[in-house]
């Protein structure tokens, strides 16, 4: 009898323990997060938002839907300029009404769209403080209010009014390191935004008539030119601002790129920075620009100076971009990040020489074995 | 927009447009794309906006310089902090929203959104549609809020030094916006394409280096090819 009772005792005493951890599990802003990234990427979307930068609105309508596996997504502009970016499957097409282009980017097959998304970790507390901050009503819908407040000036801040239904972000706020926001994109109305909904493929077809657009895609032949010219060397990071590692290493083919681009991700586990390494096109006739032995043979990890005008800054939203010229190669970081972090980036990376001999194909075939999309292990 | 158009629109949001007035311009609003534009802003603004003050003090005047009006007024609210939402039921409903919900405004309002849609429907396209159909519907919905959902969010704190020289994303900077993209967190992804299609040809400018810093200014297609 003694025994049963223990036992009783036991399991209740289990059931509380997994209630109030199940609870914790739901008042875990980290869990919150997690659930937005999951609805971001998994449900079926259909919305008009309002982008705020500064003084500036642009009402955007943002479809997002998964369809046996492929994602489809398009942004358009709703206003002014009718610009549109849209994803079926592996294909990216930007259109640029005010500049009458379509520029178009095959993402290969295996892209690591849903997984290689930056997680909110543990390792990540050590740079953000990520705390419940609040419960609100947005449109008449329970929101949990998120803020991910960075511990350095190294990083942007966070506030996100998560829907408690859905997981849906239905407003999304970057703030700098004083908590200030710098852009925030919300909800327009909630009656016009459709979640789960049935979204056919006629969604995903522009608004805009391409006659007359110029087309620019990747140059398979340019590419396959340069890849057959030059050895790949090996970049990496000297030192990079504190809590950001790489996270992945791969190369694009993107229109107008006179060959493949070096792509290398870097994160803290929340914030993102690529950095683009690239044959220097600017700067003809300044030295080893261009040239594959000048830019890839040296083994010296030091960094050539920038030609006048070659090196800067530049911003939009709350996206810095940072070029400089390593060793010949223009090496630029972009990221959601603020600009002395893009900077300090960018300037970190070096060339560690030549790695394997050239590749006989074009940049549509795998780029050289070990270096295409490499997840880096996790710390 | 001239001034005194756009003047009449932000008195219009005041309560302040005299009716004959009102009726003018919603019949304008119906057949001018960037007035149309421009009423959508106020609309967003104020639905950002009417989550009120905490503090108590004067309200803000919509005039010409709406946007740096409401920034100035906004830029003095205290930030988040986990306002209770019995908290924000207080405040709800700023003054200038009030003539929104009744008056001799509502009724310019209301007719102004069903001459949009009707001015509208002959060019019938679907995005446009639903442009309008959200717009229409915020227009009318912000009344219904009003009255309803008492339980707004905090509002928008508009920084006062951000930076605002903006670059326009040239051909190679997009490129590598739209690869970056493919690895930033779901929620911060949307922003970044986001301020790609937001940007505004004309606004290019440099942060903080020299003026000729052209590094991502160059079209990629006029670029040489590697010998």
């Amino acid at each position: 009898m003694l025994k049963k009772r223990n036992s009783s005792a036991l399991a209740w005493g289990f059931v509380a323990l997994m209630m109030s951890a199940v609870a914790a599990a739901a008042d875990d802003p980290r869990e919150w997060l997690e659930r937005m990234n999951n609805a971001l990427t998994t449900r079926n979307y259909d919305g008009t938002f309002a982008y705020w930068q500064g003084d500036k609105v642009e009402m955007l309508r943002i479809i997002h839907r998964v369809k046996n596996g492929q994602v489809s997504e398009r942004l358009v502009s709703l206003d002014g300029s009718g610009r549109e970016f849209i994803r079926t499957g592996d294909e990216l097409a930007c259109y640029f009404p005010d500049q009458r282009t379509v520029r178009i980017e095959k993402r290969p097959a295996n892209s690591p769209l849903l997984g290689n998304f930056p997680r909110f970790d543990q390792a990540s507390t050590a740079f953000y403080d990520i705390k419940q901050v609040g419960r609100v009503k947005l449109y008449r819908r329970d929101t949990r209010v998120i803020s991910v407040t960075p511990k350095d000036s190294f990083r942007y801040g966070y506030k996100l009014w998560i829907d408690e239904g859905t997981g849906m972000p239905l407003r999304t706020q970057l703030c700098d390191a004083r908590g200030r926001p710098i852009e925030q994109l919300v909800v327009a109305e909630d009656r016009v935004l459709r979640i789960n909904a049935d979204i056919p493929d006629s969604a995903f077809l522009p608004e805009v008539s391409t006659e007359g657009f110029r087309v620019l895609r990747p140059d398979t032949g340019a590419g396959a030119m340069v890849a057959d010219a030059r050895s790949w060397d090996r970049w990496d990071a000297a030192q990079l601002p504190p809590g950001f590692r790489i996270t992945l290493r791969a190369f694009q083919t993107m229109p107008g790129a006179s060959g493949p681009v070096r792509h290398i991700v870097t994160s803290d586990g929340v914030a993102s920075v690529s950095v683009f390494i690239e044959v220097q096109q600017m700067a003809r006739g300044s030295g080893a620009a261009g040239s594959p032995e000048g830019a890839s043979g040296s083994t010296t990890a030091q960094n050539s100076p920038a030609p006048a005008g070659q090196e800067g800054v530049t911003q939009f939203g709350s996206t810095s971009a940072f070029s400089t010229v390593v060793e010949g190669r223009k090496v630029t970081a972009l990221g959601e990040v603020p600009p002395e972090t893009v900077r300090a980036i960018a300037n970190a990376f070096r060339s560690l020489g030549q790695q394997q001999p050239a590749p006989t194909a074009g940049p549509r075939t795998a780029p050289p074995s070990g270096l295409s999309l490499q997840s880096q292990p996790r710390r | 927009m001239n001034e005194e158009l756009d003047s009449q629109l932000s008195a219009m949001f005041d309560d302040e447009l005299p009716e004959d007035q009102c009726q003018l311009l919603a019949r304008r609003l119906s057949r001018d794309d960037a007035l149309k534009a421009r009423w959508r802003r106020y609309a967003v603004i104020g639905a950002a906006v009417r989550a009120g003050r905490a503090d108590g003090q004067p309200t803000v005047r919509l005039e010409t310089n709406l946007a740096s009006r409401v920034s100035a007024v906004l830029s003095t609210e205290p930030a988040l902090t986990g306002v209770p939402a019995a908290e924000t039921r207080k405040t709800a409903g700023m003054r200038w929203w009030h003539p929104v919900v009744g008056g001799a405004i509502a009724a310019g309002v209301a007719a102004m959104s069903v001459l949009w849609i009707r001015g509208d429907a002959p060019v019938g396209v679907g995005a446009q549609l639903a442009d309008n159909a959200a717009a229409s519907v915020a227009v009318s919905g912000l009344r219904a809020e009003v009255a309803a959902d008492t339980s707004a969010p905090d509002s928008f704190v508009v920084p006062t030094n951000v930076q605002r020289n903006r670059i326009v994303p040239t051909a190679e900077l997009a490129n590598y916006v739209v690869a970056h993209s493919e690895y930033s967190a779901p929620a911060f992804r949307r922003n970044l394409i986001s301020a790609l299609i937001a940007s505004n040809e004309g606004t290019a400018g440099v942060v903080d280096e020299s003026d000729d810093a052209n590094v991502v200014e160059s079209p990629a297609e006029n670029v040489e090819e590697e010998k």
